[in-house]
């Protein structure tokens, strides 16, 4: 029987034969997960021992497009990757809005499971739904621009999503690039390094079908007409997802800045869109399927890019107080083309100003002097870190590894969740964001939980009234938002959609796939499958003790709106333990039986 | 008229594809589709479709040896029952907007005169210029 909305089946590719292995998607499966993130969140779990080193040929890639990619529901174009972590060794998940899963929907699979090791570097090509390994030897070291152009100067038509340097050099924070549109957290592309496979070729040309052609093509007229109407669609075309910048320093106070020893960046003039935008931004760019696009076109002399993004604006900026917009977007392409995250990049290099500024290192210990604001200087550590020389091979290891390989007192300066570099929410002054690094799956991550919009503005969804400064009442919260947002991964729903769509997903659900998913329905998947993601995290060692938030956290904001809030060490303990409660787990996080069984899913523990 | 493409507009979302497709066969496939956009680098995305003469000379209809490539009332479309695939038409269009695709040709039919990709276009690449 034909599953409306799906490919139907399933490969997996062991590199260490080039061999591929098709199997058909189950029913029951589909409708327990969904797509994308519900698929990573099973297979990841069936194919990879938990226990074993990211880096370890074991350890396993899986893509999987969310279950709307390719069916034409506006801004549902997302990609999900999912490996063991390269920070953190747990689970680890990056999405991105490329046309790799696409493509590999369009070449008959629903998800691409990648195993073993190549014997010299190589790209996968999947062609007519068969698979073959070829060298890459020849792209060794590319950048990542380079390498989707020359594989597609040889293989035509196909889409690539591949790794740079960075990830051939086992950069823990390595990315995976795809039409310029990055999995950027947690390493996929150092795991994809570790497997000599350089890139990912697909020509996919089959028919997507959808239950109701008919009724998909209506109600995404009448959804079109809410997305351009909707305040976002302004705001997101005219300045991108840097949109709220001056207002998350002015309004808010919780820009980190200078290694989150602030939260208002005083010199942000350039790095705010409504600066940069109307003199750098040629035109709007977007993820693939998205009617509502929020990336530029940024040309400036040598820069050509798609950004500058809001974390990075953070990541790259603020928190290295570097205030040159030019700076910033070189900075961000070379991260993209050398296949970085840019979070964590900037995230590595505000950590080593800091203990440059306070004489944790010193000049001659690194080999350069690296005070905040330097934009030259970042761009150099940038270089040193993609190629691992001199200091950039310690900070290739991220902020914890390098904190420990530096020694002295060097920990309390590196901010990090579980050893994730965290993206651009102060969240001594968003304390359900606080709860929300802690309890995300792959460390320090806004994106899990989508919580900062609510927190920010007090409202979203079924909440109401929440006060960002307190610290009661966030397990819930946190919970549910997960859950939320675990729905949209696994739909390949844009979270940029959240407050258009909320869950307003039955109708669609039915267009495309002939079954109309109740709001609580797909509540219920969420769960199970944040439950699946703790589950691998448990077996590969998680403790609640690994959740800490970084010693700079428990210090009060010192200036802005926000000026003197923190998260004490004593409320850190009492939203964990309120969140366990909240999700059916015990004092020490582990899920109940009662709770797993519930979902259907006890013999996965 | 036609559909006038701005390809420094474009954004490079490939909707126009997805309902091109969706609106013609019932189905989401971009090589069924009467528009393609080829993502050239990270800032140029070009969409690649059928002006209906006003680029063009009708090459595609002076290639095709079959009678299957026709124009009524200034719209330039396929008669499937004649095409063979044989891609002369695809050959003979220099603005690179028809293509063959398991034998058969796809192009740009303006969709009556109501075109979806017009439609769905947010970033007014795509204009119908009457």
């Amino acid at each position: 029987m034909e599953m409306y909305g799906y490919a139907g089946k399933i490969l997996t590719v062991d590199l260490t034969t080039g061999e591929g292995i098709k199997k058909v998607l189950d029913e029951k499966l589909a409708s327990r997960y969904l797509g994308g993130d519900g698929f990573g969140a099973y297979f990841l779990n069936k194919v990879v021992n938990p226990k074993i080193d990211a880096f370890s040929p074991d350890n396993a890639i899986i893509v999987a497009p969310g279950l709307f990619v390719g069916t034409f529901v506006h801004t549902a174009g997302k990609t999900a990757f999912f490996s063991k972590s390269a920070l953190n060794n747990g689970w680890n998940e990056s999405v991105m809005g490329g046309r790799i899963g696409l493509a590999l929907k369009q070449a008959g699979y629903d998800a691409l499971i990648i195993k073993g090791k190549a014997n010299k570097l190589s790209y996968l090509l999947i062609r007519d739904g068969e698979v073959s390994l070829k060298s890459a030897e020849h792209l060794k070291g590319e950048t990542t621009r380079k390498t989707a152009e020359e594989i597609k100067k040889d293989e035509g038509d196909v889409v690539v999503a591949t790794i740079g340097i960075a990830g051939e050099k086992l950069v823990r924070f390595a990315s995976v690039d795809c039409d310029e549109r990055q999995a950027g957290r947690g390493g996929i592309g150092a795991i994809m390094g570790s497997k000599n496979l350089k890139a990912i070729a697909i020509e996919g040309k089959n028919d997507i079908r959808v239950a109701k052609p008919e009724k998909l093509y209506k109600l995404m007229e009448e959804w079109y007409e809410k997305m351009i109407t909707h305040p976002s669609f302004e705001a997101d075309g005219k300045y991108g997802t840097g949109e709220f910048l001056e207002w998350m320093n002015a309004e808010r106070g919780t820009f980190p800045t200078r290694n989150w020893n602030e939260g208002v960046f005083d010199e942000r003039k350039e790095i705010d869109p409504y600066y940069w935008a109307p003199r750098y931004a040629i035109k709007n760019k977007a993820c693939v399927q998205c009617v509502k696009p929020c990336g530029k076109a940024f040309v400036a002399k040598d820069i050509k890019l798609d950004g500058v993004e809001y974390e990075t604006l953070f990541a790259l900026g603020s928190n290295c107080g570097v205030a040159n917009i030019e700076h910033v977007a070189r900075a961000n392409e070379l991260c993209d083309l050398y296949g970085m995250d840019t979070i964590s990049t900037g995230g590595v290099i505000g950590f080593i100003m800091d203990l440059f500024e306070n004489g944790v290192v010193s000049k001659e210990e690194i080999g350069m002097e690296i005070k905040f604001g330097d934009g030259e200087a970042m761009l150099e550590l940038i270089e040193k870190i993609a190629h691992r020389e001199g200091i950039g091979d310690i900070l290739a290891e991220g902020v914890k590894k390098a904190a420990e390989k530096i020694g002295k007192n060097a920990t309390k300066y590196a901010v990090h969740v579980r050893g994730m570099e965290p993206p651009a929410y102060d969240v001594r002054g968003i304390k359900g964001m606080a709860l929300a690094f802690m309890t995300s799956p792959r460390g320090a991550c806004h994106l899990r939980s989508g919580a900062y919009a609510l927190e920010l503005t007090g409202k979203f969804w079924k909440f109401d009234g929440v006060d960002r400064l307190s610290s009661k009442n966030k397990g819930r919260e946190i919970a549910e938002m997960e859950n939320f947002m675990a729905v949209y991964d696994a739909l390949g729903v844009c979270k940029f959609s959240r407050g258009i769509f909320l869950l307003n997903f039955e109708e669609i659900l039915d267009a495309v796939t002939g079954r109309a998913y109740k709001e609580d329905e797909l509540l219920i998947i969420g769960e199970r499958i944040c439950n699946l993601k703790h589950i691998f995290n448990i077996k590969a060692g998680w403790t609640k003790e690994d959740c800490k938030l970084p010693e700079k956290i428990h210090k009060p904001i010192p200036k802005g709106v926000s000026k003197g809030s923190y998260v004490s060490e004593e409320e850190e303990k009492e939203m964990l333990e309120d969140y366990f409660n909240a999700r059916g787990w015990d004092k020490n996080g582990i899920p109940k039986k009662e709770k797993l069984k519930e979902l259907g899913i006890e013999d996965m523990m | 008229m036609y559909v006038k493409a701005i390809p420094e507009n474009c954004s490079g979302c490939m909707v126009c594809e997805m309902v091109c497709s969706l609106k013609h066969w019932n189905l989401i496939n971009r090589y069924k589709a009467g528009i393609r956009i080829e993502k050239k680098s990270v800032i140029e995305d070009l969409p690649h479709i059928c002006t209906h003469g006003n680029e063009c000379n009708f090459e595609c209809i002076s290639a095709c040896k079959f009678d299957a490539m026709k124009k009524e009332n200034g719209i330039v479309y396929v008669d499937y029952e004649k095409c063979t695939g044989c891609k002369a038409c695809e050959k003979a269009c220099p603005l690179n907007a028809v293509w063959i695709h398991e034998k058969k040709a796809y192009k740009c039919d303006l969709c009556k005169g109501d075109p979806a990709c017009v439609k769905f276009c947010s970033q007014n690449a795509l204009v119908l210029e009457v």
